[in-house]
């Protein structure tokens, strides 16, 4: 294991229940290297609501259950095109599906925590090791810094093999991934404290090499509101102001990221978001927490 | 601005069993419950006046500059409402409902499940911005209030230090009632309030609130506040720092005062290296005693010789400059290090007057060019108008908005 510093670190997998994914660690140490934390959501299994009488509840975990297949079949397809042209050697093609490749992981954060050390393989910061040529540091912001700051993907090869095969990892556990019900409520809420986090997005220091912070704060929105809308039926009965109040702030931040770009046009880069604009960010994402805070209690969870 | 879920925050006013807990609380007269020292009191809410103005100098506090991100006057409307309903509430001492635990807990359990007295006490201020053209505000705007401009020293390099559309100065008998407050008011308010800065301060209290008797020292050594006003002097208050019916302000600012916040870096590793001699020489006092140089006694009048030490030019006793006399409620801030490993310490300075432009404007620029400013640096802060209370049953902001 390497060094933990706690710079930086959220709560993530520290917490995290062994028991629950022992299957997941692997008996590669070079996978299980990552004991950095990455940038994850803090939830562990155990510590969420386990259980609901809650037929519409128990709709909404087998929603989202087939929501992150799709996330990591999509995540899987898109991250080989990017791993494929950082082998090839090409970085503006890597560049350009570098955040396309990150979008559904950031949407589905919430399971990252469920996952024993895969956050810390895919998506650590050099933060969480001795800088950014550390060999243990892996993952998307390993490639991150060989494309935008060293310009350089020759030796990068291993790290892209490393990302699919953690992945992949990934993809295997997930298919048998416990939901408990209280990952939907408190995922949809960590996804939204995530981008706030002094090491999240709205700091900037996420995507610190290339400035593509809005990509995945964008994402992680999408996949908070995912959640939100699967659980909308539940909603909808115990408490549909409050959905109404929700899906208004998420109109709101969307309406901000909106004026700062898209996936498809492309988000300016985050060292040209101005103080003001996170200042706005920062009391939207406040008030959308403050609410998302409330959905586990509304829906009788524990 | 939606408001449903802040309103299920605070929607237990009245869940107070607590409200058996001898609290000296009162609507009305905010001078009659002098504390003892050592046991915590609240302050009331309601009243001529608001309580933390003229509250004794407390031993924490939390002063703060805000924005609102409401677009129009209803939504102003909302966002007062919601701080006043905060306000109250903070202020109260009293406990806050129980959640089922699947909810986030009402309260931050700083101060345990029964809060109780904490001396917390809340001053709201609004800042000259609120009155620009997005509520229509513009003629309702007190007289003298106005952007704070730069003095001679000032170093207000970083404008969002400085300012905003609300003041938020947290009075209270500990840091962690200061820090329940203060986080209790963001969270209620989340989403229409922006902070843009905010200190935390404290005050060893060396002595009760008598006249004449400094409370406190400042992190210069030096006792602070000798000649401060004397809250519970009434018709001094009325004279010096309340604004009246005669004064042609708005009607809903009668009541009210000028409130001039000024955070005052102090070069502490500097001062400690500076001779005593100097250092008395430049306040104008002696530093164990507070007696003004060549005096016996902390209230003995100082003589003025010429030399124009921080005393003589703050205060120089000279006919028609009483008028120019503030009340003073500041704090003592540690802020940590700054970018050259340097302290960063010093003086949140907070003053209340009826005349903006007779007290500390005109105490400010006597001080420019003072030898003491060699070793202090003022960095931010900026000035405020503090309303009265709303009436009984009405919502903060009510007569501004009415």
């Amino acid at each position: 294991m390497t060094t933990r510093t706690t710079t930086g670190r959220r709560l993530a997998a520290v917490v995290l229940s062994v028991g629950l994914i022992a299957a997941a660690c692997g008996d590669d140490d070079e996978t299980a290297s990552a004991s950095a934390s990455g940038s994850g959501t803090g939830i562990s299994a155990d510590d969420v609501a386990q259980e609901t009488d809650n037929e519409l509840i128990q709709e909404a975990v087998d929603g989202y259950r087939a929501y992150v297949q799709e996330q990591i079949q999509t995540m899987q397809a898109e991250t080989t095109v990017f791993t494929d042209a950082v082998r090839a050697g090409d970085i503006d093609g890597a560049k350009d599906h570098y955040q396309i490749s990150r979008r559904p992981w950031e949407r589905i954060e919430p399971i990252a925590g469920l996952i024993e050390d895969i956050d810390g393989a895919v998506d650590a910061r050099e933060d969480d090791f001795e800088g950014p040529e550390d060999p243990n540091f892996t993952g998307w912001h390993r490639l991150e810094y060989h494309l935008w700051i060293l310009e350089d993907v020759s030796d990068a090869g291993p790290v892209a093999d490393q990302l699919d095969a953690d992945l992949q990892v990934l993809a295997d556990t997930a298919e048998t991934l416990e939901l408990p019900p209280g990952v939907l409520t408190v995922g949809a809420l960590e996804l939204i404290e995530e981008v706030a986090a002094p090491d999240g997005k709205l700091s900037g220091e996420e995507e610190r090499y290339s400035g593509t912070d809005l990509y995945a704060f964008q994402a992680n929105v999408e996949g908070s509101e995912a959640l939100v809308d699967l659980l909308a039926p539940a909603l909808e009965e115990a408490d549909a102001e409050l959905l109404g109040t929700i899906n208004g702030q998420f109109d709101e931040l969307y309406a901000q990221l909106g004026a700062l770009g898209s996936y498809e046009a492309g988000f300016i880069n985050y060292n040209d978001v101005t103080e003001d604009q996170k200042s706005e960010f920062a009391a939207t994402l406040g008030e959308l927490s403050e609410s998302l805070s409330l959905l586990n209690g509304v829906l009788g969870l524990e | 601005m939606e408001p449903h879920n802040r309103r299920r925050f605070l929607a237990t006013a009245g869940a107070a069993a607590l409200a058996a807990t001898a609290v000296s609380c009162t609507n009305g007269d905010d001078q009659d419950a002098t504390p003892s020292s050592g046991s915590s009191r609240t302050y009331p809410y309601l009243g001529t006046h608001q309580a933390g103005v003229t509250a004794p100098a407390a031993a924490a506090g939390i002063v703060a500059g805000l924005d609102v991100r409401a677009e129009n006057r209803t939504e102003l409307a909302e966002t007062l409402t919601k701080l006043g309903v905060s306000i109250e509430q903070v202020m109260s001492g009293e406990a806050y409902e129980d959640r089922a635990g699947g909810f986030p807990a009402l309260d931050t359990g700083i101060l345990g499940p029964d809060i109780g007295p904490a001396g917390i006490s809340v001053v709201v201020g609004y800042g000259n911005s609120l009155f620009d053209d997005r509520f229509g505000l513009a003629d309702q705007k007190p007289v003298e209030l106005q952007r704070m401009p730069k003095f001679g020293n000032d170093y207000l390099v970083r404008p969002e230090r400085s300012h905003g559309d609300l003041s938020l100065t947290v009075n209270a008998d500990s840091s962690e009632a200061a820090v329940h407050a203060f986080r209790q008011l963001l969270r209620e308010t989340r989403g229409d309030l922006v902070p843009r800065w905010m200190r935390e301060g404290f005050n060893k209290l060396i002595a009760e609130d008598t006249p004449g008797v400094a409370p406190v020292r400042n992190l210069m050594g030096f006792k602070d506040g000798t000649a401060n006003l004397d809250a519970g002097d009434e018709a001094l208050m009325n004279d010096l720092v309340w604004v009246a019916e005669e004064d042609q302000q708005p009607a809903w600012a009668v009541g009210g005062t000028y409130q001039a916040i000024r955070v005052i870096r102090m070069m502490v590793e500097f001062w400690d290296r500076t001779r005593l001699n100097e250092q008395e020489g430049l306040f104008g006092l002696r530093r164990d005693t507070g007696a003004p140089l060549g005096q016996e006694r902390e209230e003995d009048i100082p003589v003025h010789d010429g030399f124009e030490s921080h005393i003589a030019r703050a205060n120089p006793r000279t006919p028609g400059s009483e008028r120019n006399l503030i009340l003073r409620r500041g704090f003592n801030y540690v802020g940590g290090l700054d970018q050259n490993d340097q302290l960063d310490q010093g003086l949140i300075f907070v003053s209340y007057q009826r005349s903006l432009e007779s007290g500390f404007i005109t105490v400010q620029r006597r001080l420019d060019g003072e030898a003491l400013e060699e070793y202090i640096r003022p960095l931010g802060g900026g000035f405020f108008f503090v309303p009265p209370p709303p009436a009984d049953g009405e919502p903060l902001g009510a007569s501004l908005l009415a």
